[in-house]
């Protein structure tokens, strides 16, 4: 069975843990740098695990030596965002971190695939891609398939059906500017505007775009981490399987959608070895606006933070 | 009455018995299989209690001859009839079928007569017809299972063809259970993305063909028999939506009265799968040759209705 590595005992870190474990998927090991507190969580964790009927084992520990041999590292330590903050700013706090990480895992897991969910999503993962020097496939950050499954949630509760069904791709940066591929959005098939109108599918997309902040005004002092952690679940079990599911990530491009050099939202099918492919999917012309304009924001934020601090 | 929600399967040959099964590792009810063979029914049901301890689920599994153990059911699948033997034409066939789903109708009438019942014994649509003029239902609530398989055998050609999940990919097929349905390319998705943006047009006409004859396919390997895994997880996604009232947006067939300009028939169309059966059904714009393959697909159903009902004097 495989073994996953997850770096920051957060909520977001440990409730990926909760569901690999739901999912019967893999070993998970938890590292949090704060001594003890990786410890407790798994225990709490294992011990659910009679009840839950799960089996698989989840370690928790201080030492980051710990995730040696991974097939599949998650990097979940940062802090998260505070309203209106932008990119750039929690960019600075969360780079320092990551790319020391990022440096051990090149020495620990240098095999592994590795999953990014430290924000600012794109801007990380393509820092974690730098500084490991590896295949840019084996990297990816969770970013379109957390709003991807906010859309389809949405979707489905407009219409009074199940959100098994639905299906919705977002590609650009995890970020306000992201863009939904309406046609794209669809259950059982069926386009969603044909069944709730251009207006008001209109109007769930601007939801979904905003249901990151929804959740932070609603919870206060914390940001989402169920949908997060499902999105990074999901993923792993992409990766562990390689089932090759489509799914919107974060990844570098190399061309792709007319984009180089910098990690951004693709649908993409994902497999054991990362990405296996980056699907490019022919855009309509609002959607190929739009899409340009994010990926410039994007270029200019990661020009801004490449630039030596004056 | 009981609490706990309960499925009867009227049938327990191969689709019946592999029904069981899938709704039992759901444990989501209490399942009764009924069928004219007591000792063969018991035995199944036994056989799968065994299994339980090991597979995790607890439910009650009963097989039976005695239609009165269907009381109470939340869903009652009729799968009873028998294959087309050698010689025997195919309006013989229709009759010996229609006989079997009139009595098994019946027996849901006097027992279980809040039922939603699923019809899957062939040939489909008709079959349909024989149960709800048999059980007087209300309308929405008798749902032939035929489009879920059709789509999820369209599904796997297409993720078998791309190398991708099966998860991924979602399809549509409408019209009737049989070499006329019409597998939908355009509304045929791997993650919202359209099949024909996906392959060329060659390809989808392949899969397309191999979808319309799935079944067939099976039969050929098969020589004696025909499909019944997938024809049982049909059925067993169908008993979970409505059991879970999961309004699940799917092709079945169901009773059309004027919707897609087809009246008084059954054929598959999209809709809704709930607790109540069939909640909504979903027109779709067709485009002309659509409009036209799903007609000829009616037409084709209507006459073996038409055909039966010189047998059987409507009741």
């Amino acid at each position: 069975m495989k073994r996953i590595g997850i770096i920051g005992s957060g909520n977001v870190g440990t409730n990926t843990a909760f569901f690999i474990a739901e999912n019967r998927t893999a070993h998970v090991t938890l590292v949090d740098c704060k001594e003890g507190v990786a410890g407790g969580k798994s225990l709490d964790l294992m011990e659910a695990g009679p009840v839950r009927e799960y089996s698989t084992s989840i370690r928790g520990s201080h030492r980051l030596d710990e995730i040696a041999g991974s097939d599949i590292v998650i990097i979940a330590a940062g802090r998260v965002r505070k309203p209106g903050e932008r990119r750039e700013d929690l960019y600075r706090d969360n780079s320092a971190n990551v790319r020391g990480i990022a440096a051990e895992i090149r020495r620990l897991a240098p095999k592994a695939v590795v999953i990014n969910i430290v924000e600012p999503i794109d801007l990380i993962t393509l820092l974690v891609q730098e500084t490991l020097g590896i295949d840019r496939a084996r990297v990816l950050g969770v970013g379109g398939l957390l709003s991807s499954t906010r859309i389809r949630y949405l979707v489905s509760q407009a219409l009074g059906v199940s959100p098994r069904e639905v299906t919705g791709l977002v590609i650009g940066p995890h970020h306000p500017s992201m863009v939904f591929l309406r046609d794209s959005i669809r259950v059982s098939g069926i386009p969603a505007a044909t069944l709730l109108g251009e207006a008001r599918l209109s109007e769930l997309i601007e939801e979904a775009r905003s249901a990151g902040d929804t959740i932070l005004q609603l919870a206060q002092r914390s940001t989402s981490y169920y949908a997060p952690s499902a999105a990074a679940a999901t993923l792993v079990d992409a990766i562990v399987r390689d089932t090759r599911a489509l799914l919107p990530v974060s990844v570098r491009c190399e061309g792709e959608y007319g984009v180089r050099g910098i990690a951004i939202g693709v649908p993409a099918y994902v497999g054991a070895q990362g990405v296996v492919r980056i699907l490019e999917i022919k855009l309509t012309e609002p959607e190929r606006t739009a899409f340009e304009r994010a990926t410039a924001e994007l270029h200019a934020a990661h020009k801004q933070i490449a630039a030596p601090a004056v | 009455m009981s609490t706990r929600d309960k499925v009867s399967i009227i049938g327990a040959g191969n689709v019946g018995a592999t029904a069981a099964y899938y709704i039992a590792e759901k444990v989501i009810a209490d399942i009764v299989m009924v069928d004219v063979e007591a000792g063969m029914t018991r035995a199944k049901a036994l056989d799968f209690l065994h299994a339980g301890p090991m597979r995790g689920y607890d439910v009650p599994i009963v097989g039976t001859s005695d239609y009165a153990q269907i009381a109470g059911s939340n869903v009652v699948v009729i799968t009873a009839g028998i294959p087309r033997k050698p010689g025997m034409d195919r309006m013989d066939l229709l009759k010996v079928n229609a006989e079997i789903v009139k009595q098994a109708a019946r027996a849901i009438t006097d027992y279980a007569p809040n039922a939603v019942v699923i019809v899957v014994s062939n040939p489909l649509d008709i079959m349909c017809h024989v149960a709800l003029r048999a059980t007087g239902l209300a309308l929405r609530r008798v749902i032939g299972m035929a489009g879920i398989l059709d789509a999820t055998r369209f599904r796997y050609f297409v993720a078998e063809h791309l190398g991708c999940a099966l998860a991924s990919v979602h399809a549509m097929v409408l019209g009737g259970h049989g070499d006329q349905m019409v597998p939908m390319p355009r509304l045929t998705t791997v993650g919202g993305v359209p099949i024909t943006d996906l392959m060329d047009a060659a390809t989808v006409a392949r899969l397309v063909d191999r979808t319309r004859k799935g079944g067939a396919e099976i039969v050929a390997l098969l020589k004696t028999g025909s499909a019944y895994y997938a024809p049982a997880a049909s059925v067993a996604e169908m008993v979970e939506a409505v059991i879970t009232d999961r309004k699940h947006l799917a092709p079945c067939a169901a009773y059309l009265r004027g919707e897609y300009g087809i009246d008084d028939l059954f054929i598959g169309v999209p809709l809704v799968l709930g607790h109540n059966g069939v909640e909504k059904i979903v027109e779709l714009e067709l485009a002309e040759d659509e409009r036209q393959q799903l007609l000829a697909s009616a037409a084709a159903v209507r006459k073996g209705v038409e055909e039966l009902n010189t047998f059987f004097r409507p009741t």
